[in-house]
């Protein structure tokens, strides 16, 4: 499982990165949307995932049945505020491109003045 | 009572917010309710700052759990010293920067959401002055961003998106590293309250774990704080972002965020994780705490910022790129003294410097604010802020001049103005770190400060002989300046000399919220979080 | 396509609803019951056009030279973000009044309803449907401002 997330999250930081650094202004937009998600999925492997037992799961408890594997809510509850920040701010990113095209003419950072 | 004022700017703000929006149908009441609402702060930030800390029954500091959550769980807000002192500084530069804008930004932008956006940049410095929660931080950096990236890309003048754009990049990215060493110290330490961390990495095996991993991320935020503040190597977007901003607003950022950055150094560092330590060696850092890692880092980072600072600001040819480049350099004089004091042991060195970074700090947020708006009202009394344009405006304006001639001089240092007293700071801890250590980076230090001194009164003498004496330029000899503008530039500079004359209480006010951020465990009683038995 | 609008919309907008009504204790709330509903908006707006609110459902002339911030949808938009806005923070304020901190929550569970047999009310509801029509009047107002561009 661990291994699975680092993967991900590795994988996401180095096309996030890899984007980020394109000259085509949309791919820019979408390395710092991938950038924002790679960090989201480490949030949540840093709740880690532990066998449950009736102290973690106290419903169970008193209703009987196995208890599942279980994940720390809090982390999950940091990635929902992380994602709709992220969702505000890859918006504002492409108004801004939208802009930044209207006034240059040009999807290309480099030929920016 | 003292617990509930707490909140109260934050309520002021959030209601200021709402009465913006209700409002925006007209632009008049509009402009009379957002010089309102930054009155209204000014007053609640001043009564916590007299009621929780400065007066002679204060409880000295105050907490408030949000939504009645205890702490370590809930949200919780902390008002000791060091906050309220930060809070002072963003409130006054926040009331002077709304009047302002009132009389200097164009009625046809300030109709559409300029007053909104800036109570909004308000309500983020205020949460991130505010909080004692690590994520909460984060989410108030948001806020603050957010309001920014649109001042700064929509309410410049055209071609500024590509400065805007850059903003937006970088800052994303230090938000992610930012998450990435929340989420890091979370999972290293099981808590998010900056009182419960503190606590657990003061005592790490009661509570079972290994603090090694906090060097690393906390060397993760360091970077993020940095970048808000604009430290050497992460400076590069400084001069865009305040180019493209409207002036009121540049003086805010330059004022006020990049503060946050450096208060955000502080409270980490010195309230949460300076009770570690940690069992890794690492060449050039003496000692075992989080501290000893932070102090060379930030000297070279702090010392690099003057020296670039400086030397851009004396190459430029307008007044706010001059301005911009010499906010790198300042922050980096706050810079210096917060590494000597992280440097140092514990004692009254270490609080000296915290006391000198303090005091820069406000007398930063008050002398760039006026270079700010004093630039601004050259540029509408002139049409230009190029210096090769400007000439002679000393005669033409003599009370404009004298209130950037008195921004120039506290910029500088010269006695009796609150520049003086900051700068002095700086060279007495610089100076007592050199006695403590007499090693070659202490002599180092003391150069570098000098130089950056010097710097410093190069390029203020160069834009005040460019732009107020000679011969009148054609546009000088146009100018109308507009009474208005120079009342706020008046009162801001009277603030200055005021302050720089009666400096004790200023002093006093410092020297608490020093004590305040190295007083770790009294940070840690204050906010209590419970299920202290480290089961 | 306007014929899976006409059947999918309604269904979104059912589902926005709950989402927002349970959101105090089960997986939704305002956010994701806003960015919902806004996407049944957003379907709209795909197969009937830009003007279709204003012309079809408001039954307002559109004038093709009037910019878009003179259609009263967009002027209704702004105006949901605004009381949202307004209801989140009152509901923040309202704590105060009954001497709890900011933002403290409460809820009540009325029993012997006639059909519902029991139903909870929480205060955080209040709240979330600040949010949520602070969610929808903001992406609703970017949508149809940038979508007429």
């Amino acid at each position: 499982m661990s291994v699975a997330l680092a993967t991900v999250v590795g994988g996401l930081f180095a096309l996030g990165t890899f984007l980020l650094l394109r000259r085509d202004l949309v791919r820019v937009v979408w390395g710092v949307s991938v950038l924002s998600q790679a960090a989201n999925v480490y949030l949540i492997s840093m709740g880690g995932v532990q066998p449950g037992t009736h102290d973690t799961v106290p419903v169970l408890d008193a209703h009987g049945g196995a208890v599942p594997e279980t994940t720390d809510p809090l982390v999950q509850a940091l990635v929902l505020t992380a994602i709709v920040i992220s969702f505000g701010t890859t918006a504002f990113a492409l108004v801004l491109t939208y802009r930044a095209y209207q006034e240059n003419e040009t999807m290309d950072v480099q030929e920016w003045r | 009572m003292a617990n509930d004022l707490v909140v109260a700017p934050m309520l002021v703000v959030l209601a200021s917010i709402v009465a913006m929006l209700a409002l925006r149908p007209r632009p008049r009441a509009q402009r009379v309710a957002s010089v309102a609402g930054s009155l209204a702060y000014a007053v609640a930030v001043g009564a916590v700052a007299w009621l929780i800390v400065l007066s002679p029954d204060a409880p000295g500091a105050a907490t408030y759990q949000l939504g009645g959550w205890a702490a370590p769980f809930g949200i919780t807000f902390v008002v000791d010293a060091l906050s309220a002192f930060m809070l002072t500084i963003a409130a006054v530069v926040g009331l002077a920067a709304v009047v302002f804008s009132v009389v200097f930004v164009d009625r046809a932008n300030q109709g559409v959401f300029y007053h909104l956006l800036f109570h909004c940049l308000l309500l983020g410095v205020t949460g991130a002055f505010l909080t004692g929660d690590l994520f909460n931080l984060f989410v108030w950096f948001e806020v603050m961003l957010m309001a920014s990236y649109v001042l700064v890309a929509f309410y410049g003048g055209p071609q500024h998106t590509a400065a805007g754009f850059r903003y937006l990049v970088l800052n994303v990215v230090g938000s992610v590293l930012l998450l990435l060493a929340v989420g890091g110290l979370y999972a290293t330490t099981g808590t998010l309250n900056m009182a419960d961390m503190s606590r657990r990495l003061a005592d790490p095996a009661a509570y079972g774990i290994d603090p090694a991993p906090v060097v690393g991320l906390g060397a993760l935020a360091f970077a993020t704080f940095s970048l808000k503040a604009g430290l050497v190597p992460f400076q590069f977007w400084v001069p865009g972002a305040y180019r493209s901003a409207p002036l009121p607003v540049a003086a805010t950022l330059a004022g006020v965020t990049k503060k946050v950055g450096m208060y955000a150094i502080v409270r980490v560092y010195f309230t949460v994780f300076a009770g570690a330590t940690v069992g890794i060696s690492v060449p050039g850092a003496a000692g075992a705490s989080p501290l000893a890692f932070l102090a060379p880092a930030l000297l070279v980072m702090g010392s690099a910022s003057i020296l670039v600072g400086g030397l851009g600001a004396i190459a430029c040819d307008t007044l706010d790129e001059m301005l911009a480049y010499s906010s790198i350099g300042q922050v980096g004089f706050i810079a210096v003294p917060v590494a000597i004091a992280a440097a140092a042991p514990p004692g009254s060195l270490r609080r000296l410097g915290l006391v000198a970074a303090l005091v820069y700090a406000l007398h930063h947020a008050l002398a760039k604010s006026l270079l700010f708006f004093a630039t601004a009202a050259i540029r509408s009394a002139t049409g230009t802020h190029r210096l090769s344009d400007l000439g002679g405006l000393a005669s033409r304006a003599p009370v404009l001049a004298g209130c950037f001639f008195v921004g120039s001089l506290s910029l500088v240092g010269i006695p009796p103005l609150t520049g003086f007293f900051g700068k002095f700071l700086v060279f007495e801890a610089a100076a007592r770190q050199f006695t403590a250590s007499s090693g070659l980076a202490g002599g180092a230090v003391i150069a570098v400060v000098l130089v950056g001194a010097v710097l410093t009164i190069l390029y203020t003498t160069r834009a005040w002989t460019r732009s107020f004496w000679g011969r009148r330029t054609p546009a000088v000899e146009g100018a109308t300046v507009r009474r208005s503008q120079v009342a706020v530039l008046v009162g801001l500079a009277a603030l200055i000399v005021c302050l720089g004359i009666g400096f004790d209480p200023v002093f006093e006010f410092a020297t608490a919220a020093a004590e305040a951020a190295l007083d770790r465990e009294g940070y840690v009683e204050l906010v209590g979080p419970a299920g202290g038995d480290g089961a | 396509m306007k014929t899976t609008a006409r059947i999918v919309v309604p269904i979104i907008l059912v589902l926005a609803i709950s989402l927002l009504l349970q959101g105090h204790n089960l997986p939704g709330g305002g956010f994701i019951a806003g960015v919902l509903t806004t996407v049944a908006f957003a379907l709209i707006y795909v197969a009937q056009g830009l003007d279709y609110l204003d012309s079809g459902v408001l039954g307002q002339e559109v004038e093709s030279g009037a910019g878009v911030f003179e259609h009263r949808s967009v002027t209704a938009f702004r105006q949901t973000f605004m009381v949202g806005l307004a209801v989140a923070v009152a509901s923040g304020f309202a704590a105060l009044l009954f001497d709890e901190p900011f933002l403290t929550q409460t809820f009540v569970i009325v029993e012997h309803l006639p059909l519902y047999h029991e139903l909870e009310f929480a205060s955080a509801l209040a709240f979330d449907v600040g949010v949520y029509m602070v969610v929808v009047g903001v992406l609703l107002t970017i949508l149809s401002v940038v979508g007429a561009e």
